[in-house]
């Protein structure tokens, strides 16, 4: 597999130097036509997410490597020197493993997270559009896909949040179900708060209303959501028209106390309400969360569902990193098997050739057969060829993926057999 | 005239052995492939149930609720039958590891309780005795699927506010959706049952049985009839999340087993 990768991420370089190679959406195929023109590269593409920048080119020059750290050094505006630290380099089988781990989040900063996938989905198809993938890229960029959607439908890996906004929208699918046509009361606005209520907006919540001290602010931020600024000091009367509620202001008292939210339930004709308390001191009576009915949770019980997720997700990597390396080792028989194809057509039809000359000389010297006594010496020189071709193509198929030792044999082969 | 049980009881019986086992195992390897692996072979199980009771209806020429195997395997089927549409509709994961085990034991209870399929006695057969038998059935079948899906709404608002993840979290679907299915369910299993019982009661009196008899299977009938009422009501007024709803809920369901136990005498 000529396959070269180089590149950096949030383990091996700083924010500064990621941000001086990061490729923005619209720069992107040109820095990928510009990777493909440089001298011995056959196909290239390139990815480029917050976390990291690799340029992935399919090769028969080992000495592309030079030319792409250069390249890489010119793009960042440094010497070659200073970048070439900060960069991992691979090759062959170890760039398809990349790939499927990257593809797949087991590479990600947060283990698992479902934003990779597209990510790079985009830039093979930007490559592809380009046509800068050989028939090797093209190959190793459809079965990556094919991979990342596997690891996550079999193992659900990013199906858990793991962070606290996000956990606080999974809880409440988990009440809700659907989260379209739900109105949400956002209290303060407080960043975690605001966060929070960003996500539940993502979700198609049919509205958000605001209520802070300020009441510009408020309407600023309802402005923001497509929601409804709410007079601080008539949260209660509000409080029965929403299913969520998120509190993050600086308050050091609660807003909102059990009665509250008894009232709010009656009104609601016992539909079920969701409060998250984000602040610290908190602004909900913690009393609340024994009224059937309404569930509470502060930030501290979103931080643990965060953290029991984030070890779900710990554990579904061991099952996602066994499908990456039967991938890896599926992917690496298909083109070794695919590379010994014409050596193997060849062999078959050099062996049937002799076969067919031999057996013609054997049965003119053996005059006149019957049909059966004919077709007993055709099966059996075909079954002997067979025999002999066996192991051969077997070892083809089953090479190494090293280029040099592929070859090594196939000539080896060749030569046993005569061919040319 | 009598009929034994043909070989597509055994492979249905067979099949959802599988698919229970495959359901099963998937709760402890939380593995989503083998839920659909028990699916299919629940669905194969389907398949020849189906068969299986269509072969009765033809040869006895009325509905197969005449007797205890008949009754329980056509209960089983619309249990199964109920669940397939709610999987289908809300991908509910969460309530197999409920129905499965229950349509198998329902069908090893008809298998092996061997009592011979009967042609009804001419004498009984009426309209009546026809609607209550159908809609006894149906309505013990939905009342079943409520009883499973308000288990599930019980545990998952437990989980909820206890802020603790059992085994089953990850499958059970959204509080709203249990709460919805499992009163939809009761609703209309106790509205259709409710039916049932008025028709046996009527038909009853029109023969030599009397207005009514409190014989087991009566007694277990009401005592299933008052018991998911409460259950009913208790989703209605909200009150669901008490704990008396798991013992109204386990005395519902053993009160129907006896009902329905009760068919043979």
């Amino acid at each position: 597999m000529p396959l070269i990768l180089v590149g950096l991420n949030h383990r091996t370089a700083p924010v500064d130097v990621r941000e001086r190679l990061n490729v923005p959406d619209h720069k992107l195929a040109e820095t990928t036509l510009e990777l493909r023109d440089l001298e011995g590269v056959d196909g290239a593409t390139v990815i480029s997410t917050c976390n990291r920048v690799e340029a992935v080119v399919s090769t028969r020059d080992e000495d592309v490597i030079a030319h792409l750290v250069d390249w890489l050094a010119a793009r960042a505006s440094t010497v070659r020197t200073d970048l070439e630290r900060h960069l991992y380099i691979l090759r062959h089988g170890d760039v398809v493993r990349h790939l499927f781990r990257v593809a797949s989040g087991l590479d990600s900063m947060i283990l698992g997270e479902p934003q990779i996938g597209g990510q790079v989905r985009k830039a093979f198809h930007a490559a592809m559009e380009l046509g800068t993938l050989d028939p090797l890229l093209q190959q190793v960029c459809e079965h990556t896909l094919r991979v990342s959607k596997r690891v996550r439908t079999d193992t659900g890996i990013g199906e858990h949040a793991v962070s606290v906004p996000y956990a606080a929208v999974e809880l409440a699918k988990k009440i809700f179900g659907d989260l379209r046509g739900l109105q949400v009361l956002l209290l303060g606005a407080g960043e975690m708060g605001e966060l929070t209520a960003e996500h539940l907006h993502a979700q198609n919540v049919k509205q958000v209303f605001v209520a802070n001290r300020s009441f510009e602010r408020a309407s600023e931020l309802a402005e923001r959501f497509e929601g409804a600024a709410v007079n601080f000091d008539r949260i209660d009367e509000q409080l029965h028209r929403c299913d969520i509620v998120v509190a993050s202001t600086g308050a050091p008292h609660f807003l909102i106390e059990p009665q509250h939210v008894t009232r709010a339930l009656e009104a609601r004709r016992n539909r079920n309400l969701f409060l998250i308390d984000l602040s610290v001191p908190r602004n909900i009576n913690p009393a609340v969360a024994g009224i059937d009915g309404a569930y509470l949770y502060n930030v501290d019980d979103l931080q643990q569902v965060a953290d029991a997720n984030l070890e779900l997700r710990q554990r579904k990597a061991l099952d996602a990193e066994e499908i990456v390396l039967r991938e890896v080792e599926a992917f690496r028989k298909r083109l070794v098997a695919q590379d010994a194809v014409p050596t193997i057509l060849e062999l078959q039809q050099r062996l049937e050739a002799i076969r067919t000359a031999e057996l013609e000389k054997c049965l003119r010297k053996m005059g006149p057969m019957t049909a059966e006594q004919h077709q007993a010496v055709e099966m059996f020189s075909s079954q002997l060829v067979n025999k002999i071709l066996h192991y051969p193509i077997l070892e083809l198929k089953e090479a190494s993926d090293e280029p040099q030792e592929r070859e090594s044999l196939r000539r080896t082969i060749r030569k046993i057999f005569g061919l040319r | 005239m009598t009929f034994a049980p043909t070989v597509t009881l055994y492979v249905a019986l067979a099949c959802y052995t599988l698919g229970t086992l495959a359901a099963l195992a998937s709760l402890f390897s939380r593995d989503k492939r083998l839920q659909y692996l028990g699916l299919v072979a629940m669905i194969g199980g389907f398949v020849a149930h189906t068969v299986w009771i269509g072969t009765i209806c033809v040869n006895t020429g009325h509905p197969p609720i005449t007797n205890l195997p008949e009754a329980v395997s056509f209960v089983a089927w619309l249990v199964f039958a109920f669940e397939l549409a709610l999987w289908i509709r809300y991908r509910v994961y969460a309530a197999v590891f409920f129905v499965y085990p229950l349509v198998l034991l329902m069908l090893t209870i008809s298998a092996v309780v061997g009592e011979n399929f009967q042609v009804l006695d001419p004498n009984l057969r009426s309209n009546v005795f026809t609607a209550h038998l159908l809609l006894s059935t149906v309505g013990v079948a939905s009342l079943l699927i409520g009883l499973a899906f308000s288990l599930l709404a019980l545990m998952q608002d437990r989980a909820l506010k206890n802020k603790t993840r059992g085994r089953l979290w990850e499958w059970i679907p959204s509080l709203d959706i249990c709460k919805k299915v499992s009163y939809r369910a009761l609703a209309i299993g106790f509205s259709i049952y409710t039916l049932g019982l008025l028709a046996g009661v009527l038909w009853s009196y029109r023969t030599d049985a009397g207005f009514m008899d409190l014989r087991v299977k009566q007694i277990g009938a009401v005592t299933a009839w008052i018991l998911f009422g409460v259950l009913l009501q208790s989703f209605i007024t909200n009150t669901y999340r008490r704990k008396r709803t798991l013992f109204i809920s386990a005395g519902a369901f053993v009160a129907i087993v006896v009902a329905m136990l009760g068919i043979r005498g």
